[in-house]
């Protein structure tokens, strides 16, 4: 008995070490080789995001769906012309771990040869990989995070922000709020990096509407218990309470404020971030009435309409902002390849830089060439009442369109030096 | 003054949470020596179930209260008899450990089941709307909610002191070595224990469900406060665990209102203060603790 | 009632452990386990290696307390992530070489670990793992608020990795992996310094009987706590090399879920046997990299099913059940041979 078990074990034992020879042979691991060495027959677009937190919904697999959807329409356009005939789409899950984000945007470069890194929400996650690009001199189209430090300090020669961040969010809900009369408002905001950026420029635009913020009140973070809050910002009668509060926090606080009873006394709500995919899993009736600011909405023309049915056919869901703009991102990225006639990084920026665009998800687009911000046509938007839904998904009407110059902020304000 | 009064009916509201959830972490402890990690998975299960309770078979917050702690209960006793029975005989420190991997676990089953945006939830109407109390506007719901919360409080405590059943549990819960004396056979009333205190949560998940998020993360902090209200009010002791959780309600809107940034900090600067003085906690008893 | 160290491995076991066998096989297991450490960067990515090693030290930290103390801390998220930020402030602001970065931050740890730990060692068992986690969940707080200071969740982003201008480690994971790679040793030297002290003694007859150890004269509490100050720093030292691996400090380094993502490790790997948490580290950092690259969306139910079955059916963890094989079987052949 005890014999054989000993065998069993030696047995075990070479096989271990076989094992890692094999693994050695195959040159796994070693020093890495120096960066911009990778195939010219073969583009590699990365998806890197939230597969199983909160972003899921919003972002998550669907973009890769998106992001095929791109590859295809870019093959379907240029047949035989196409510069590149392998393109493929890779995925990793950071599970909104900034920490894993970090190691797998390497491990995407370095590894799996990635040419460019897309989508990435959470804002320390999305400033780690901007780092990893600017290090590996890789592409990276930034789609999901809010942060302006993407195109501010921490911007770089290799990072494209797409889609929206908190400087647009603020001034569209903030300017048009106030400029189409709610002048008064209150401002409740989580207190950490996002609120008291959102804050900051919330407060610029309402005074450049002409409106004044009376009052602000910090909240931690997370949290589920606004009653006081809302309670004290109602009793200094405001015309307006403004939230910057996301995901999970804001749906508590629309319930609460629901129950405060200050609807009824008409204090309006504007809210800094939100997504469509808010709305479709809490029901409409819940923010009825709740005005925000989009990036971009599926039922917003023909155009955007017949992508969202496409998009529909393929995953069962229609399209947020996020998945068209990965959508949008992959093939302006593949043009500029095209362009260029080969997928160096160097040479791909240049393309981009300045380029005007207008597609299904950029109207009067342009990637400026200071910051590398994509700026765009952005949409205010109100929340329909159960009434006014005739279909699922319908739950925007858009009340005015912001125009791309005036939507984000102006490059001389950046910050940015590349 | 208004104010005050409407401070305090939020902070009686989100004390009620805390009390009835840590009322099933106090009888569950007492009586079987764990410390259940899983309550704050379990309070969301309760919210999530009348959620899709209500989607489903279109069962309203009235059916909802009663259905879902009965579910609820149970769920914990199938949790105790298939897990937690097993590591009775050990270090209480195995079945922390086992109720922390068995959130993880519901955690995502919940959000691969049910999505990570959040239920919705529909309140009936007569909860809606507020009452006028001394020219204040005082919501319903919450005041629904600290009722429903005193009442149960209430009838546990009656269950604790006038049944026979309950005797026993409370012996075992605030003075075991007096239990174990008379020769009391707590073994029986392990699996119903464990499973009333998960129903309590449950009952606490269902009451937040109008009023708070309904997603898988909605338990994860609020295990954090609920360790903070069993240690502030003493874990061997179910006065404490309520009287507790009612106090750290009221801390949480008072400080909201006057010192909105430390609001989350001083439930636990409140929890050192009562480590250093009293470490057995305001109604703990320092041999109701290993 | 057994406490849950010796649960984990007999008290036999544990007197094996710290006389550590026969010196030959010390030597064996030493050689072993550096040629691993050396090796690691080529087998596996180089980021990935520097995490394990990383997250190992920190189990090893843990186990000190926790296998040899018998106190189970779920607040140990605030020295890691405390020393990540306090590491990356120093590296920032001053400019200094890794190394001394992160031994400033393994020292803010202990600092930080003094109150924390003055508090929570009044009370043991479940109610320190209360304590301590409610602890470190309010720096959670305190770091998101202190936004100014830490970046807020933006993180604490651009965490240099300045190395006497040594351009190959300040740039290459795979050469940093290796001028890191001396802190980590060095803290695992030391924690085997410690329990195999006098010191150590000292800690295992309190965690055994404390009421004896009191009579005997020892002053309890504070044994515990300078064993709780060490654990910090040496997760401190652990935490300070993951800040500068990675080049930034995000929140989540505070947050109770990584307090409980290393009790996770040093549970599988064994709880009291010091190493077993560099097997259990290796395993999970591992898993996680594998599963975030695999399209399989539920890292909670793989790493929560994993706890779920180690602490029903082998709580002696990986390294505590290895052990107890090789030792039933040595016992059972001497007692042939007699």
């Amino acid at each position: 008995m005890n014999k054989r078990r000993r065998t069993g074990s030696t047995t075990l034992l070479a096989g271990l070490t076989a094992g890692v020879l094999v693994t050695a042979g195959c040159g796994a691991g070693g020093p890495s080789a120096g960066g911009g060495d990778f195939t010219d027959d073969k583009v590699v677009l990365a998806l890197l995001n939230d597969a199983s937190g909160v972003y899921k919904d919003v972002s998550g697999p669907n973009s890769k769906i998106a992001i095929q959807m791109a590859i295809d329409d870019y093959q379907e356009k240029y047949g035989d012309d196409a510069v590149v005939d392998d393109i493929e789409v890779t995925s990793a899950d950071h599970q909104n771990e900034p920490d894993i984000a970090n190691t797998k945007a390497q491990e995407l470069y370095d590894r799996e040869g990635a040419d460019v890194i897309l989508d990435v929400p959470t804002s320390s996650a999305a400033l780690a990989v901007a780092t990893q690009a600017k290090n590996k001199k890789k592409l990276y189209m930034n789609i999901g995070a809010g942060t302006t430090e993407l195109t501010g300090a921490q911007c770089n020669k290799y990072t494209f922000h797409y889609a929206y961040d908190t400087w647009m969010l603020a001034n569209g809900t903030g300017t048009v709020v106030t400029e189409e009369g709610d002048k008064n408002w209150q401002l409740i905001y989580p207190d950490y990096a996002f609120g008291q950026d959102m804050v900051k420029s919330f407060t610029g635009a309402i005074e450049t509407g002409g409106g004044t913020v009376a009052g602000t009140i910090a909240t931690p973070f997370p949290n589920d218990n606004f009653a006081t809050y809302i309670t004290k910002a109602g009793a200094a009668n405001p015309q307006v309470i403004g939230t910057m509060h996301a995901g999970g926090d804001l749906i508590n606080f629309v319930k609460q404020y629901n129950e405060s009873g200050l609807k009824e006394k008409g204090i309006d709500l504007a809210v800094g971030l939100m997504f469509i995919s808010d709305i479709h899993s809490l029901g409409v009736e819940a923010f009825e009435g709740t005005i925000f600011t989009d990036a971009w909405y599926w039922n917003l023309d023909e155009k955007s309409r017949e992508w969202a049915d496409r998009f529909l056919e393929e995953t069962g869901d229609r399209p947020t902002y996020a998945h068209a703009g990965n959508y949008s991102a992959a093939l302006q990225y593949l043009e500029a390849v095209q362009a260029a006639g080969t997928d160096d990084a160097d040479k791909v920026v240049e393309e981009l830089e300045g380029k005007k665009i207008d597609d299904m998800f950029l109207r009067n687009g342009e990637i400026r060439a200071e910051d590398h911000r994509v700026v765009h046509d952005v949409y205010l938007a109100r929340v329909k009442g159960p009434d006014d839904v005739t279909e699922d998904w319908d739950y925007e009407e858009i009340i005015k369109t912001i125009p791309a110059e005036e939507a984000f902020r102006p490059a001389a304000e950046s910050g940015c030096s590349m | 003054m208004n104010a005050v009064l409407q401070y305090t009916v939020q902070g009686l509201a989100a004390g009620s949470f805390y009390a009835l959830a840590a009322l099933g972490l106090a009888v569950i402890f007492g009586v079987l020596g764990v410390v259940n990690f899983a309550h704050g998975a379990f309070y969301m299960l309760g919210a999530v179930a009348a959620a899709v309770l209500l989607d489903t078979l279109g069962l309203s917050l009235w059916g909802a209260l009663i259905v879902v702690p009965l579910l609820m209960l149970v769920f914990g006793m199938l949790v105790e008899r298939l897990l937690v029975q097993w590591l009775l005989p050990l270090d209480p420190l195995y079945n922390l450990l086992l109720t922390f991997g068995l959130t993880l676990l519901l955690v995502d089953l919940v959000k691969r089941r049910y999505g990570v945006s959040g239920l919705p939830y529909e309140r009936p109407d007569v909860l809606t709307g507020r009452v006028q109390l001394g020219g204040v506007g005082l919501p319903i719901y919450q005041l629904f909610v600290i009722g429903v919360a005193l009442l149960v409080c209430l009838g546990v405590w009656l269950l604790m002191t006038r049944t026979r059943v309950g005797m026993i549990v409370r012996a075992a819960t605030e003075r075991p070595e007096l239990a174990g004396a008379l020769g009391i056979n707590v073994g029986r009333w392990v699996t119903p224990v464990f499973g009333f205190g998960v129903a309590l949560a449950g009952l606490a998940g269902v009451l937040a469900a109008p009023f708070r998020a309904i997603t898988a993360e909605m338990g994860s902090d609020f295990i954090i406060i609920l360790f903070a209200v069993v240690v502030i009010g003493g874990l061997g002791s179910i006065v404490g665990a309520v009287v507790g959780g009612f106090l750290v309600g009221l801390v949480e809107a008072f400080g909201q209102a006057y010192a909105p940034t430390f609001a989350q900090v001083l439930i636990f600067v409140l929890m050192a203060v009562v480590v250093l003085a009293r470490p057995a906690g305001l109604f703990g008893r320092e041999e109701a603790t290993a | 009632m057994t406490s849950i160290a010796t649960a984990g491995a007999s008290v036999s076991e544990q007197h094996a452990a710290i006389a550590g066998g026969r010196p030959w096989q010390r030597w064996v297991l030493l050689a072993v386990g550096l040629t691993v450490a050396l090796a690691l960067p080529w087998f596996v990515y180089p980021p990935v290696a520097m995490d394990i090693a990383a997250w190992a030290l920190f189990a090893v930290a843990l186990d000190l307390l926790l296998g040899y103390c018998g106190l189970l801390s779920f607040g140990h998220a605030a020295f890691w992530g405390g020393s990540a930020y306090a590491t990356g402030l120093i590296a920032i602001h001053f400019g200094v070489p890794f190394p001394v970065a992160v031994l400033g931050g393994a020292l803010f740890a202990m600092l930080l670990a003094v109150p924390i730990g003055y508090l929570s060692v009044k009370r043991s068992g479940i109610y320190f793992a209360m304590v301590t986690l409610a602890f470190a969940q309010m720096l959670f707080f305190i770091a998101n608020q202190a936004s100014s200071l830490t970046g807020g969740e933006n993180g604490l982003q651009g965490v240099p990795r300045s190395f006497f201008g040594i351009e190959a480690v300040e740039t290459d994971a795979f050469f940093f992996y290796y001028a890191a790679l001396p802190i980590i040793l060095l803290g695992m030297w030391a924690a085997w310094r410690i329990v195999h002290s006098p010191f150590g003694r000292v800690l295992v007859a309190i965690r055994d009987n404390a009421p004896r150890a009191r009579a005997l004269g020892y002053d309890v509490e504070r044994y515990k706590l300078m064993a709780f100050v060490l654990s910090a720093g040496l997760s401190g030292l652990a935490g300070g090399v993951f800040a500068v691996s990675h080049g930034f400090v995000a929140l989540p380094e505070l947050h109770w879920a990584t307090s409980g993502e290393v009790v996770l490790m040093t549970v599988l790997g064994g709880i009291g046997t010091l190493w077993g948490g560099v097997i259990g580290a290796a395993l999970i950092v591992m898993l996680a990299d594998y599963l975030a690259s695999s399209g399989f969306d539920g890292i909670g139910i793989v790493t929560g099913a994993v706890f779920v079955t180690v602490v029903l059916l082998f709580r002696r963890g990986i390294w505590g059940t290895a052990r107890h094989l090789y030792l039933r079987r040595r016992s059972a052949s001497r007692a042939r041979r007699s």
